[in-house]
């Protein structure tokens, strides 16, 4: 079932076409893989409340509404079984409240009833995208449509795994690597609430199942780099990102080798992927808790990300700053010394860049004292290196608040090394005056070739 | 046939025994062994050290500064020396000339010297003397709008404020704008230097070198009471002392008679002046400033730079050391 998508001509906006303009604003899309085979009416016994019943039986009930709940429901069909997926809806509520309060209903043989309603609920194929071209910044996600159930699943399993009684030893043969596949597959929901939810099942996975950490590790760094390297296309890459943050924090010093090569070889490609805005908030918070943990690798994360510095795209090269900054404030002064040569000659030509947005982003680094107290202890070497274009942006800007800013940092400079200041404006006025004299010759020389030509020609003419 | 060298030397030797009589002008003097070159500088010379009396800001008034608690008004030494220091910042971000600073600063200290001047005028007198300090200098395309002026020196009155700030100090003043500065005194002397010396070790005596230096020297409030020939004379004999051009001691020992300045203050302003820029060679950063520089960026750039700190970040999971995290 698609939904109608107004086809507007693309509008052409400075001849660049404006995607945006192409589908006209609709309500949010259902839509759901889950249906149901015509004919068969799903009828359910409706069974007592958990609360009415001895603690004895509890057990017991509790099986049974699982089971029940092993029933999917199409919710595509808006009019159809409406009453059993109310009961089922309050079946659900139910076990809900009750996992987290009950005492004794988990028992071992309910383990398996637990992971088996859930899977059943939760593991199926997604549905495949509204529109083949959907743009994860620009579209609005199409949502999933048995929702109602879906969401109280993901509630009960969190609170279930969450629970007092909860045994991680009973619970591994069911919670198991295949689980775990089907588990990360469904990160791939457009609908943000599930994902919501999948994260935080993932990260009590990841918590209490110490023997299934490095599996889960290995997956999230398939799909990263599938994602990084063939597809571009995965919609839960910010929730893995998140729950990869709370790992890392958790990280044991001295770091493992698996670990740095994780940063080197899949954190820092993420960068270069074109939907990068959708996640770079939690990217930037994974790097930062890494050098936290082990400053030695400040070096090669500057480098990595000073390899794969945007050149195209200037929101990306807004963000890239921003997380530079972020890094920045962290970084210790003999990391610092290492790449400040390569990192300065970045923000010189950033601060140069036409893109307004851009320059000023780099020029408030100025304003960051930690910075700033950096800049200074080794001004010897950042003034020549950012003299130039500062200086030349001074003249030459379109943009009066870049000029503002350019002279807060030049003041800045002047009055932290006011000798080197003055030595450098004077050798970039004897540059440019060579420069000019240069010019001046190319001109002289050009006029002379265009003297000869016509002479030649003239003595041409009068031979012929 | 004397050579060009022997005749220099032979005319300034003719300046020594000072066969220009009582007054200063050079009549009757021997100008066969002299360049016209030279006449014409010290003629040039002659006028400016006859003119600087009218220049020179009032010295009892500037004392006035260095004792703020008697005068009633918080104006201070520190305050004129900050304001100097932005106008420097200021010239440079615009690529102006020493000119433009060294008439600036002059005509700030002459003011100074006149009137008693509120610390929160300040910035608007020295930003007037800066301008006017500019239409007197820099070429007509080189000089900036007023607005542009008060936006980047992110100073806080109108341009309204600024003529009338400008007419009262050029009334004050009574309207005499360009003199001869401090840094006139110095160039003359330098090409004086370099025309009446014979070896090429004048060649060191870098004019930009210099400059630099009367501009530090400029931002220290105790060389506003000295006359500037007198500062331009130290610079280059602190220089030559430096250098150690010591051929070159006789030249400036000339000079120093001919405009009349007092060995003793040579040697004294000479000292000054190496304390100065020792101090500013090896300063470091002087920050913070009187006036907190303002940081405005566009708002999409402030929503960019708020967007980093929403995210609540999930519990952290602690690595376990045992060998439990293996794949089974």
């Amino acid at each position: 079932m698609s939904s109608p998508t107004a086809s507007t001509p693309v509008e052409k906006v400075d001849g660049f076409s404006r995607k945006s303009v192409r589908k006209t604003k609709q309500k949010r899309a259902q839509s759901s893989s889950q249906y149901k085979i015509q004919g068969k009416a799903v009828d359910l016994n409706p069974l007592p409340l958990l609360k009415d019943v001895s603690s004895t039986e509890k057990a017991a009930l509790f099986q049974r509404k699982l089971q029940q709940c092993c029933v999917v429901f199409d919710f595509m069909d808006s009019l159809g079984d409406l009453k059993m997926k109310e009961y089922k809806r309050s079946t659900l509520n139910e076990l809900v409240d009750f996992v987290a309060v009950g005492r004794g209903i988990l028992t071992e043989p309910n383990y398996p009833e637990v992971v088996k309603m859930v899977s059943f609920n939760i593991f199926r194929t997604l549905p495949p995208s509204e529109s083949s071209e959907f743009d994860p910044e620009e579209d609005e996600p199409s949502l999933e449509a048995s929702w109602p159930h879906l969401q109280l699943v993901y509630e009960f399993f969190i609170r279930f795994l969450e629970s007092q009684e909860f045994q991680p030893s009973i619970a591994k043969k069911y919670v198991d690597q295949k689980f775990i596949l089907q588990l990360l597959e469904l990160f791939n929901s457009e609908d943000p609430r599930e994902r919501d939810y999948l994260k935080t099942v993932l990260h009590r996975i990841y918590g209490k199942f110490l023997g299934l950490r490095a599996f889960i590790r290995k997956q999230i760094n398939n799909i990263f780099l599938q994602f990084v390297y063939e597809t571009e296309h995965f919609n839960g890459v910010a929730e893995l990102l998140e729950i990869l943050g709370s790992i890392i924090n958790g990280f044991a010093l001295p770091l493992k080798a698996e670990h740095k090569q994780f940063l080197v070889k899949v954190l820092i490609p993420l960068h270069t992927v074109r939907t990068l805005s959708l996640f770079h908030a939690q990217l930037a918070y994974c790097i930062v808790q890494f050098l936290e943990k082990d400053p030695a690798l400040t070096e090669s994360v500057i480098r990595g990300l000073l390899k794969f510095w945007p050149k195209t795209c200037s929101q990306k090269e807004v963000m890239f700053l921003g997380e530079l900054e972020e890094i920045l404030d962290v970084i210790e002064p003999t990391q610092f010394v290492k790449i400040q040569d390569p990192l300065f000659k970045q923000i010189s030509r950033c601060v140069s860049s036409p893109h307004f947005q851009v320059a000023e982003r780099a020029l408030y680094y100025w304003n960051n004292e930690y910075i700033m107290s950096l800049i200074e202890e080794n001004s010897a070497v950042i003034l020549p290196i950012m003299f130039p274009s500062l200086y030349r942006i001074s003249k030459e800007h379109w943009n009066p608040a870049i000029v503002a800013l350019v002279y807060n940092v030049l003041k800045a400079f002047m009055e932290m090394n006011s000798p080197l200041f003055d030595e450098l404006t004077a050798t970039y006025k004897s540059d440019r005056q060579k420069e000019k004299k240069k010019e001046k010759e190319r001109e002289e020389l050009w006029k002379k070739l265009r003297a000869l030509e016509i002479k030649k020609g003239v003595r041409k003419g009068m031979q012929s | 046939m004397l050579k060009t060298s022997d005749r220099r030397k032979d005319a300034f030797v003719i300046y020594r025994t000072g066969v220009w009589g009582k007054s200063r002008e050079m009549i009757g003097i021997d100008t066969q062994g002299a360049s016209s070159e030279i006449l014409a500088l010290v003629n040039q010379l002659n006028v400016q050290l006859e003119q600087e009396p009218k220049y020179q800001p009032r010295i009892n008034g500037l004392k006035v500064i260095e004792t703020p608690h008697e005068n009633g008004i918080r104006m201070t030494v520190q305050l004129r020396e900050l304001e100097v220091k932005d106008l420097l910042s200021l010239s440079q971000f615009f690529g102006f000339s020493t000119d433009a600073f060294v008439l600036a600063t002059s005509l700030l200290d002459r003011f100074l010297g006149l009137m008693k001047v509120q610390p929160k005028h300040l910035c608007c007198v020295g930003l007037c003397c800066f301008y006017l300090a500019v239409k007197a200098t820099e070429e007509e395309h080189s000089i900036p709008l007023a607005s542009d002026l008060i936006r980047i020196s992110q100073c806080r009155f109108t341009v309204s404020d600024m003529m009338r700030m400008e007419n009262i100090i050029l009334e004050k003043l009574h309207w005499k704008v360009k003199g001869p500065t401090v840094l006139n005194f110095l160039r003359l002397y330098h090409k004086l230097i370099l025309n009446c010396s014979s070896s090429e070790r004048d060649k060191m005596l870098n004019l930009e070198r210099l400059e630099s230096q009367l501009k530090a020297c400029n931002c220290r409030f105790i060389f506003s009471k000295t006359k500037g020939s007198i500062l331009a004379l130290s610079v280059l004999a602190l220089e030559v002392q430096t250098q150690k051009l010591h051929e070159l001691t006789e030249t400036i020992e000339s000079l120093r008679q001919h405009s009349k300045i007092n060995d003793h203050d040579l040697l004294h302003w000479r000292a000054r002046v190496a304390e100065c820029l020792a101090e500013y060679s090896s300063s470091r950063c002087s920050r913070p400033s009187h006036k907190k520089l303002k940081w405005i960026v566009s708002r999409r750039t402030s929503r960019q730079l708020q967007s980093y700190h929403h995210i609540t970040p999930l519990p952290t999971i602690p690595e376990a050391s045992t060998c439990t995290e293996r794949e089974p």
